[in-house]
């Protein structure tokens, strides 16, 4: 009966970190420069022992490249796609993301301000770009959620997505009018349209992971209200769901886990929207469930594809927004077609 | 029909993606066979001058010119060191060497062209080149009656080109400033290599050398083969290490530090803000094995020295030759 | 025996210089089931809204004897529960999912388990709409009735002592209809409920309802018994036509075949 359901999804969430963890460590024995598999593990096994490392190139290569690459991407992908499934619970809405909802394109915008004014926090380098990143990500939120709600209170689908259209073309236009203005920054600022794993340290992999823990512990809290909201905003209200309150929690967690990745590392499109999709296929929309499962989703399909961009076309990089694109693209085209085609 | 909006929504924002990531493409295509026909000799009376240039179109001008307009950066500096500098009435918005082009009116350039904007100028001749404007664009202006000469070079013998016959352009005393010029280039670019080739002779390993274009922050990039980084590393007989790849690429950070090279030549800007370039390089987490950082072999060149296709190529050749084997 | 469970007192509801309800002043006591009667664009929908926190209010609500604004939410939906008119979910969850989200307000931490009311609750809700069958079954596969039977079941498993209800069977064919008033009136069997319903098929009312409040453009007319609230005159009056002269009309269509 409904337990069979359950019980499915509790294997599933054990497979599901056996799973990143083996990704994990192919993400970290496999790169554009060949280092056999047993040295990778000596390298890895030298390093968390503290043991003088006999190859130093291969092990500058795995510990200090590799090893933060391979945790910003995991974590960026837990992130964004942890975000992208709340928003789609919250909103009811299976296309609401960080890059539909323009959530994304605020955020840059945040960053590129950030950049082009040199707002620094002093003592803290690089700091002023994720802190507007996340106020830009979250006052887009306000102001994209405001006005649909103006328009349509029932927060459907085409409104939303059609604002959020607007206001990324909107945001890209003033990217576009500092960089007209910014001058010889301009490389700088083109990165985070483009979105790029190449900034990854350990550094940011520790922001990374202290933001995705907190957003992630905080919208867990909140998985049986978003139940609820994924039922219908209505139904959660008559359930005894404080509406107002959880609203404002999901929004404010995901706008800030989605405006700290952009800070990392540009703008990733399509990895907060397809993983929850994905996610959803094979656990169900049970939040409880599901948000557990769209973290480790999330981190194996974005170490995937940053492993991909790092080897395809090895010496040479691909942005990993082209490997993310691509991928989500494709699978929202046979997601659609074999929707339509059933009826 | 709800759905199809969305979905259709989604696409386009895929697209958009998608869009953003093109646009960045480097070298241009081959170069087409060029020389000069005077008409008259270059004496008292002005007379028909006329070139063909790199890209094979032929220009034509009655007498030298009076009013230049050049869009890029190389060109505008060609024709300062010819001279001309005087006649310049507009420059694109890159183009920052020497310092007097300062005072000259900016036109927009690359994909926001403006004809208009360059046809209010009244100049003769417009300089531009084929990787930053379209054939749209030239068209244009030739349609608006004005001379357009692209300088499409891509080595440092087609830049001599470029040169003599954007000499043989601005008048007798640019030509005699050009065939010096290139003269000049010739004989420092010579003596450079028979430098370097006696400081390798003696069978010493030829040093590698990485030309990082773009700072690991935004992803890095290195100049491959095709480039005049690459030319230059050639004839100091330093090995580009990343000679496998064609023109500016976006590499991997481990073929760097599996690369091995004993130099790196960094053209990052400064801003005056935390470390300088030279200082970030080695600064990098894992950096410390690189050969070229243990020894503090990094040179930083910002002026663009060795990017454009300039009189200035001597100056970057001989900043590295200096850097490398010591003045 | 007569407790008053639900009273309104002088509400209105604007919507920018719009009154949408108008001074309404009414109370639900113990075993009523009160109807809301009226022709659209009347505000009955617009009351529940103002019950449950959605629409904004002047007046006092009170919810056994307390200001529902100083109620927190989950309290008031273990006093007051609201099944809606119709519903549109987005995405797959199970009948018996939908149904366990009714006892969200009784167990508030979601690390602890379930208690024993929790799944008795459940259990009797699940028994009393019928709908063991479908437990397993995702709610974007439902019938119209199914799915109103799942949020009728979700109703019940929430325990409400009052429940609002907007047209519930609108959407749904006679039998349904009949089953889902049916199912309510045995709900209401116990002591220390209320049921108040806005409906539109005046019959419904008439079989159904113990009161009746008939409204008109925000503003209530008539309030009591239903044979007083829905009189023929009131009735004439609120909807502009003779009502149960029409409704006879109706009805002799059939005796004639």
């Amino acid at each position: 009966m409904g337990l069979q359901r359950s019980a499915r999804a509790s294997l599933w969430l054990l497979a599901f970190p056996l799973v990143t963890l083996v990704v994990m460590l192919v993400a970290i024995a496999v790169g554009s420069v060949n280092i056999p598999l047993a040295g990778t593990v000596d390298v890895l096994w030298n390093a968390l022992t503290r043991q003088p490392q006999p190859d130093p190139m291969a092990a500058s290569i795995i510990v200090t490249t590799r090893l933060p690459r391979v945790l910003c991407a995991a974590l960026v992908g837990a992130a964004l796609s942890i975000g992208g499934a709340s928003m789609q619970g919250l909103l009811k809405n299976p296309l609401a993301d960080g890059t539909t909802l323009g959530v994304s394109s605020g955020a840059s915008l945040g960053a590129v301000i950030a950049l082009a004014f040199g707002v620094t926090i002093p003592g803290l380098p690089y700091s002023g770009v994720v802190v507007l990143s996340i106020l830009f990500a979250c006052l887009s939120l306000l102001v994209i959620l405001t006005l649909a709600y103006r328009l349509d209170s029932s927060l459907s689908t085409n409104t939303i997505i059609l604002l959020g259209v607007i206001f990324s073309m909107f945001a890209s236009a003033v990217v576009s009018l500092l960089v007209t203005f910014a001058g010889e920054q301009i490389r700088s600022i083109t990165f985070w349209m483009m979105g790029s794993m190449a900034s990854a340290s350990f550094p940011n992999a520790g922001l990374l992971a202290v933001a995705t823990l907190v957003g992630g512990l905080v919208l867990y809290g909140c998985a049986r209200e978003l139940n609820a909201f994924a039922v219908g905003e209505d139904n959660a209200r008559h359930i005894g769901v404080d509406v107002r309150r959880v609203r404002f929690t999901v929004l404010i967690a995901s706008a800030v886990l989605i405006g700290v990745c952009v800070s990392m590392s540009g703008t990733i499109g399509f990895v907060g929207l397809v993983t929850p999709h994905m996610m959803r296929m094979v656990v169900g929309p049970n939040h409880r469930v599901l948000l557990p499962a769209t973290v480790f989703g999330g981190a194996t399909f974005l170490m995937l594809a940053d492993l991909v961009s790092r080897t395809i076309f090895s010496p040479r990089e691909l942005p990993i927004g082209v490997v993310t694109s691509f991928i989500g693209a494709i699978f929202f085209l046979g997601l659609f077609y074999y929707s339509r085609k059933r009826g | 029909m709800k759905r199809h909006l969305a979905f259709i929504t989604a696409a386009v924002l895929a697209l958009t993606t998608l869009g953003g990531l093109t646009g960045c493409t480097s070298n241009s295509p081959a170069p087409a066979p060029s020389g000069t026909t005077t008409t008259a000799t270059p004496d008292a009376t002005p007379t028909t001058v006329s070139v063909v240039d790199p890209t094979g179109r032929t220009v034509t001008l009655d007498g030298p010119a009076r009013a230049i307009v050049g869009l890029t950066a190389s060109d505008i500096e060609i024709i300062y060191a010819l001279g001309a500098g005087a006649a310049v009435v507009g420059r694109g918005e890159y183009c920052d060497y020497p310092a007097e082009v300062a005072s000259v009116p900016v036109v927009q350039s690359g994909s926001e062209t403006n004809i208009e904007q360059i046809i209010a100028l009244k100049p003769d001749i417009v300089f531009m080149n084929t990787m930053a404007q379209s054939q749209e664009q030239m068209d244009k202006l030739a349609q608006a009656g004005i001379a357009v000469f692209v300088s499409n070079a891509s080595t440092i013998a087609e830049t001599y080109d470029v040169i003599t016959l954007m000499g043989d352009l601005l008048g007798a005393g640019a030509q005699a400033k050009a065939a010096s010029i290139v003269a000049t280039m010739t004989a420092t670019f010579t003596e450079l290599q028979a430098d370097a080739t006696a400081k390798i002779a003696g069978g010493a390993t030829p040093p590698s050398i990485y030309f990082e274009v773009s700072p690991l922050q935004y992803g890095l990039w290195a100049a491959g083969k095709n480039t005049f980084m690459d030319e230059v590393a050639t004839m100091l007989q330093l090995k580009n290490t990343f000679a496998d790849v064609d023109g500016w690429a976006a590499v991997s950070e481990e073929q760097v530090l599996q690369r091995q090279p004993d130099v790196i030549l960094t053209v990052t800007m400064y801003f005056g803000d935390g470390p300088t370039p030279v200082e970030e390089i080695a600064q990098r987490p894992g950096w410390a094995a690189v050969p070229a950082v243990a020894n503090g072999k990094i040179l930083n060149l910002t002026n663009n020295e060795l990017s454009r296709p300039g009189p200035r190529l001597t100056d970057g050749a001989k900043a590295l030759y200096d850097f490398v084997y010591g003045a | 025996m007569s407790e008053v469970m639900l009273g309104l007192d002088g509400v209105s509801v604007r919507y920018g210089s719009h009154v949408v309800v108008d001074d309404a002043s009414f109370e639900l006591t113990s075993g009523d089931w009160l109807m809301v009667v009226g022709p659209n664009g009347a505000g009955k929908s617009t009351l529940i809204n103002a019950i449950t926190g959605a629409a904004r209010y002047d007046g006092v609500i009170r919810c056994l004897g307390h200001d529902v604004r100083t109620y927190s939410p989950a309290r008031l939906a273990r006093i007051v529960g609201v099944l809606a008119q119709n519903h549109s979910v987005g995405y797959a969850f199970t009948v018996g999912e939908v149904v366990n989200m009714g006892r969200y307000a009784h167990t508030r931490s979601m690390f602890s388990d379930r208690t024993n009311a929790d799944e008795q609750a459940i259990k009797r809700a699940i028994t009393l709409t019928g709908l063991e069958p479908l437990l397993d079954q995702s709610v974007l596969t439902l019938s119209g009735g199914e799915l109103q039977r799942t949020f009728l079941a979700q109703l019940f498993a929430q325990d409400p002592q009052i429940l609002l209800l907007d047209e519930p069977t609108n959407h749904l064919d006679l039998v349904y209809q009949e089953q889902v008033f049916d199912l309510i009136r045995e709900w209401l069997k116990t002591p220390g409920r209320a049921v108040l319903s806005v409906v539109h098929d005046l019959s419904l009312a008439k079989s159904y309802g113990s009161r009746a409040v008939l409204m008109k453009a925000g503003r209530i007319v008539a309030d009591g018994t239903v044979l007083q609230a829905l009189s023929e005159a009131n009735l004439a009056e609120v909807y502009g036509m003779d009502v149960f002269a029409w409704m006879r009309k109706m009805l002799q269509q059939w005796e004639a075949t």
